[in-house]
């Protein structure tokens, strides 16, 4: 169940449901506990969906807390994840955010392995220490498991697997997102890095999109129906209608709003797996939001787009000219997010709580009942945040 | 290549109408943005990570001019964001051919951004790749590709490059 962790930096938390302690964002001593405790603790975290590294010799390096990682499409066809360090003295091994290559060969001594991660040459080994044996020298391998194309890593043995760690309220739309299969091609990546702890960013709720994202109203896009379901664990998903209407008198080119929606979806989905990874699907774009804290202060977000390898060409055009257009840093429809995240940073460096009150209906406890715009949905993630820090809940 | 029909005029007339769309953008005229594009053109903001291995997702992706205005109405008028200025450094443009009139063109750029706060930041650094025609004897983009270096974007991106 659920870890707790009894020492390093406290924080009393407040008694209320709905209190969130500004100094959660910006104690810069609970960044090593968070390592400990969520990021090398019982939590899976995506790393790679297979339509990034389609062939083999395909790698792609990302980073597990403060882990350099990476994983690579091995000669079998398989995918696996390895620490980013060569097993005789460290020195990392992929320096490149992604390519191909046959072999991985350290530069340092020349060691060498294969895809699959095995050491399988080492010059001079005659003269090793005499308990050498090249067969406990193979990369250090993380544990792995797939859903739809993408690949989760975690750093416990206990860790439920995966799917029950999701649950199916969550990776049931989660599947949407991928595609209903996983046959996903990759179109391209946006990358941007906001200068806000890891956690303000997760905490976007369902209140704000038609208030602080003006373009929704301008295009008088009403929100149709819509829900969020959210697990104790704190993933949350939202689902939503998207009624584009007919005549958007706002724009000159409306083209770009086109719905086509060939997959099962009434628009717009949107999922935040506990840590901090986003998924989405809004209209036809397919998105992973891989997401990568640099400490306690600054994240950085890779948005993968994918298009289906059902695509006709129509189709493949018409998400990437939408993918170039209204998510990520320049996102017509979004980019407004990362101006809170920037200035959330700045107010929280005041005292008190951030209160939320949008589907609030006790204080006094904690509701898995949400609605399509609350931001009550973001407690439960707290709960879970504050018993993994082992925060105790004030009397008072 | 017809190198021989790269006049001195043509080269100041290119960078004259690559510093003037610069300046248009570093004097906040973007009404007059659109201005420098054909009605149909093609204008993309893309990291080079993604351009160099074939992967076509851009930043921003305008292929009318119509996306051109609602990318200004959209910052004018439902984007938020800080207050910044950009200042474009441009250097290197290059003829890389022509045929009549239609001139490939490309040239390197930087741009620094300062926010209110008064502090001044490398913030997107690349190069144009552009397709320029003469659109009744006046030159403009057909095609304009920003790939820029800095594939990092710092917090977002509104302002066109
Ligand atoms: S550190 Fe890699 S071969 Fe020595
Ligand atoms: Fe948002």
């Amino acid at each position: 169940m659920t870890k707790q962790s009894t020492e390093g930096p406290t924080l009393v938390w407040p008694k209320k449901y709905n209190e969130i302690p500004k100094a959660v964002f910006e104690m810069e001593e609970l960044w090593p506990k968070e390592l400990e405790t969520i990021f090398y603790g019982e939590e899976w975290h995506p790393i790679v969906h297979r339509a990034e590294i389609p062939n083999p010799g395909d790698y792609k390096a990302a980073e597990l807390g403060e882990m350099p990682i990476f994983a690579v499409h091995g000669e079998d066809g398989e995918i696996r994840v390895f620490q980013n360090t060569c097993t005789h003295r460290g020195t990392s091994l992929i320096t490149e955010s992604s390519g191909n290559k046959k072999e991985l060969e350290c530069p340092y001594h020349r060691w060498l392995f294969n895809l699959q991660g095995d050491l399988v040459g080492c010059p001079n080994s005659r003269d090793y220490a005499p308990g050498f044996d090249r067969k406990n020298f193979g990369l250090a391998k993380l544990r792995l498991e797939e859903f739809c194309g993408l690949f989760f890593v975690t750093m416990s043995d206990k860790t439920p697997p995966l799917k029950e760690y999701l649950g199916e309220s969550f990776y049931e739309p989660l599947s949407r997102i991928l595609g209903g299969d996983g046959r996903l091609k990759l179109i391209g990546y946006q990358k941007v890095m906001y200068d806000c702890n890891w956690k303000a960013y997760c905490d976007n709720d369902g209140y704000h999109a038609p208030l602080l994202h003006k373009a929704f109203a301008l295009l008088n896009w009403q929100g149709g129906k819509g829900f969020q379901k959210v697990t104790e664990n704190g993933h949350l998903s939202f689902e939503s209608e998207l009624k584009i209407p007919d005549d958007i008198t706002a724009l000159e080119d409306g083209s770009i709003l086109d719905f086509k929606g060939t997959e099962t979806s009434t628009g717009s989905i949107v999922q935040m797996q506990f840590p901090v990874t986003v998924y989405s699907k809004h209209m036809d774009m397919l998105n992973i939001r891989y997401a990568f804290p640099k400490g306690p202060k600054g994240l950085e977000v890779h948005y993968a787009y994918f298009s289906h390898e059902d695509d006709d060409e129509e189709m493949l055009a018409h998400r990437i000219r939408q993918s170039s257009n209204l998510l990520g840093p320049c996102g017509l429809i979004s980019m407004e997010d990362a101006s809170v995240f920037s200035r959330i940073d700045i107010g929280n460096k005041t005292p008190g709580n951030a209160i939320f009150q949008k589907g609030v209906e006790d204080e006094h406890k904690l509701s898995f009942t949400v609605k399509q715009n609350d931001e009550s949905g973001n407690l439960p993630r707290w709960e879970h945040y504050r018993k993994r820090m082992g925060f105790e809940r004030s009397e008072s | 290549m017809a190198a021989s029909n790269i006049t001195l005029e043509l080269k100041s007339e290119v960078e004259d109408l690559l510093n003037a769309y610069a300046q248009c953008i570093d004097d906040d005229k973007l009404e007059n943005w659109p201005d420098f594009f054909t009605d149909s053109c093609l204008y993309r903001i893309i990291p080079r990570e993604n351009h160099e291995v074939g992967l076509p997702t851009a930043v921003m992706w305008c292929d009318s001019r119509g996306m051109l205005e609602d990318r200004v109405t959209a910052l004018r008028h439902a984007n938020v964001y800080q207050v910044q200025w950009y200042r474009h450094l441009l250097s290197n443009p290059v003829i890389t051919s022509e045929d009549g009139n239609t001139f490939n063109v490309q040239s390197n750029y930087a741009v620094f951004k300062t926010c209110n706060d008064g502090e001044s930041t490398v913030y997107n650094v690349g190069r144009y790749v552009d397709v320029i025609v003469r659109d009744n004897g006046v030159l403009k983009f057909k095609e304009r590709s920003a790939i820029f270096d800095t594939h990092k974007i710092t917090t977002l991106m509104v302002i066109p490059i």
